[in-house]
């Protein structure tokens, strides 16, 4: 091992303690919003999509279940607020040949749970949800169809609602997955 | 799939079969749609020269083990109890059940979950439940199945399902020098890849992905819009000014030499992308280990980027296992290089490979589509052969013997498919 | 949210009694005649027994199929590894 792993900050998902859903959320206007972002995402809104994000976003997709530190293995994504704008100036070039042309997408989340509060770094408490998705992707490649479980973190800045993170676990991260050009 | 067989016009008289599907400058399409071929493939290469399995920091500990691919075959790497790597072939001598399930463990032998036999992780089979139904104990020459012959090089191992043929060192070549430049970016001389496996699963033929890992033709299109984005000298490298050379290494390996590009500048880590003074410990270990000079000249060539026939590519900080599936698919296995005394590197290769490779990579996703539309071109009847010459009209031979050809030439693919052509002649065993 | 573990499909661990050994942080299994520490260890690709023997420095892992198998023996058998001839002072 050349990592030595106690030099690792603690890993994203798990980080801190999962407390109570912190007061002052409604589960219809947080459905809602995990609706916008899934629209956004299927209509290759990429400007809408990234402005739901906060500047300390984290976009994780990793491999092997729940996945091993992201800073130590390899996931297919593990984005922070730069590198999540470095993708989405790559695509809006229309030469992100993965995605252009792109997918044809529509997507239903279900499942929708509260999960909790998790501590954020300035302090104060952001919310945890979990929720289950089957996504149905179209492209010359053929149909794939991705499913899996999303776990969200929401804050609400100046009275809208922002994606703070977002781990989506795939139910086939063991296995080979097909090219992932599109939001996931 | 395609059956378009070239016209008599189209080929030369005589000769076999491939010196008609591969000629100097082009190659027939068939070669990646022929389900006959691809069995064929199978027969007299992947069942038969080296393919690169994995790494043996993959089972660093005494009795280890992990599940691999070698083409069509479920392998598991084990490491015994006095550290020999063994590649066993998952597969009960009883009924043939998958012996091992999990992707990975530790467990000085394997037990047969369908009737109970036991075998040790040397594959040697070591007992079976309720012994009278054969005569009693040890009464069968049994055991899980085996790759013929493994043998390691700078740890990264391979395996032969031949009993005999060329050594793995034969087989590597020259390209054991282009490991060892990447294990020589070690101050302790190793490397590890235990950074975990991508897994991109990819509906075209393995050889599109073979030739285009030395391919400099293609950065600047398929990549540009990220180097456009980020602003990277990466495609400089592959311009038509660059110094870089492509070189056949022979026996099917081939490599993009930019170490005359880094040269130029002559910036220790110029090639990682930072400066001594950001990884200051990485360089006072380098200097400890060889000499102020010697490791300057590391630091400033960087790591290769090599082509090892017919699976292994190392692209600098990443190192891809490329396996076939069928005919028209195969997934590519990548992972991020670990440096042994490299540690302010080594989050950085893990970070910088999660954005490139993959399937969602910045650089990988857009070549896996490229091989995707490549495999649906080639189905098409008319041209029936693709064309390899680039860099036929200027090719040299270097001072090693090597023939070499500008940065963004054939010269590689040319001597991929001049090696996979020899062994598709050799008779059937 | 699932909470990631290491190692197999099930935690091991083992029950709490009066003079109990606990093994994740590593205790001594000891007597008059042997001192023993034992500890999981997690450097392997699944979990393993660390049993150290504390007089000689002697270590040992022993994985999951080898502890049942332990467990497995025979009163006999585990008689005859008693016998000090058997293996450590033999012949």
């Amino acid at each position: 091992m050349t990592l030595d792993l106690t030099e690792l900050p603690p890993r994203p998902d798990t980080a801190g303690e999962l407390v109570d859903v912190p007061h002052g959320w409604e589960v219809r206007e947080v459905e809602q919003f995990l609706y916008k972002e899934a629209r956004l995402a299927d209509e290759n809104d990429y400007d809408g999509w990234e402005a739901l994000w906060t500047d300390d976003a984290l976009y994780w997709v990793p491999v092997d279940g729940e996945g091993d530190h992201p800073r130590a293995k390899v996931s297919i994504i593990f984005d922070n607020r730069s590198r999540i704008s470095t993708r989405m100036k790559q695509v809006r070039t229309g030469k992100r040949y993965a995605q252009a042309p792109p997918s044809n997408l529509r997507r239903i989340i279900g499942n929708v749970e509260l999960l909790g509060g998790r501590a954020n770094a300035a302090g104060s408490v952001d919310l945890e949800i979990g929720a289950n998705f089957i996504a149905f992707e179209s492209r010359e490649r053929g149909n794939t169809i991705w499913g899996g479980r999303t776990t969200y973190r929401l804050r609400k800045v100046d009275g809208a609602i922002r994606l703070v993170y977002k781990k989506v676990v795939l139910a086939d991260n063991e296995r080979a997955v097909p090219t992932l050009g599109f939001l996931i | 799939m395609t059956a378009v067989v070239p016209s008599a016009s189209e080929v030369e008289e005589g000769g076999s079969r491939y010196d008609r599907l591969i000629q100097p400058a082009r190659v027939h399409g068939t070669l990646y749609t022929d389900p006959s071929i691809y069995a064929e493939e199978l027969r007299k290469i992947w069942h038969r020269t080296w393919v690169f399995v994995g790494h043996e920091s993959e089972v660093p500990q005494p009795n280890d083990y992990v599940r691999k691919q070698l083409a069509d075959q479920d392998v598991v790497m084990t490491r015994d109890k006095d550290g020999e790597v063994h590649l066993l072939i998952n597969r009960c001598a009883h009924r043939g059940l998958q012996v091992c399930d999990d992707q990975a463990g530790n467990s000085s032998s394997f037990r047969c979950p369908y009737h109970g036999w036991t075998y040790r992780n040397t594959g040697e089979l070591l007992g079976y439940p309720y012994n009278k139904g054969y005569g009693g104990k040890n009464q069968l020459p049994l055991g899980m199945g085996k790759v013929a012959r493994v043998d390691s090089y700078q740890g990264f191992v391979f395996g032969s399902l031949a009993e005999d043929g060329p050594s793995l060192d034969e087989h590597l070549g020259a390209a054991k020098g282009e490991i060892d430049r990447l294990v020589g970016l070690s101050p302790e001389g190793r490397v590890a890849l235990d950074a975990g496996w991508l897994r991109h699963r990819t509906r075209a033929n393995w050889k599109f992905l073979a030739e285009n890992e030395t391919d400099g033709y293609h950065p600047q299109f398929v990549h540009g819009s990220i180097f456009g984005v980020t602003g990277s000298p990466i495609g400089a490298l592959y311009s038509d000014n660059s110094t870089a050379v492509t070189r056949n290494l022979g026996d099917g390996h081939s490599e993009n030499d930019l170490r005359p590009e880094f040269r130029e500048f002559a910036e220790p880590m110029r090639w990682f992308g930072t400066t001594p003074d950001r990884v200051p410990s990485y360089v006072q270990a380098m200097k400890d280990a060889f000499g102020e000079d010697e490791a300057n000249r590391r630091m400033i060539e960087g790591a290769p980027h090599v082509m090892i026939f017919p699976n292994l590519f190392i692209a600098e900080i990443q190192v891809f296992n490329i396996q076939p599936v069928g005919v028209g698919e195969c997934v590519q296995y990548s992972t991020a290089v670990q440096i042994d005394g490299g540690h302010e590197l080594n989050q950085r290769m893990v970070s910088q490979s999660i954005g490139s490779v993959g399937p969602a990579g910045m650089l990988l996703a857009d070549d896996t589509e490229m091989y995707e539309r490549n495999q649906r071109g080639v189905a098409m009847a008319d041209p029936e052969w693709l064309d390899v010459r680039r860099g036929l009209v200027r090719e040299s031979v270097d001072a090693d013997g090597f023939t070499i050809g500008a940065a963004t030439d054939e010269t590689g693919m040319r001597g991929f498919w001049n090696h996979y052509k020899s062994l598709m002649e050799a008779e059937d065993r | 949210m699932t909470r990631h573990e290491e190692g197999p499909h099930h935690e091991v661990g083992l029950e709490e009694g009066a003079d109990d050994v606990v093994v994740p942080q590593g205790r001594v299994v000891e007597s008059e005649f042997a001192s023993i520490a034992v500890r999981l260890d997690r450097e392997g690709n699944s979990v393993r027994l660390r049993v150290e023997d504390l007089r000689t420095g002697r270590v040992r892992h022993l994985d999951a199929l080898e502890l049942e198998s332990i467990v497995w023996l025979g009163e006999g058998h585990l008689t005859q590894l008693l016998d000090p001839s058997h293996e450590r002072w033999r012949g």
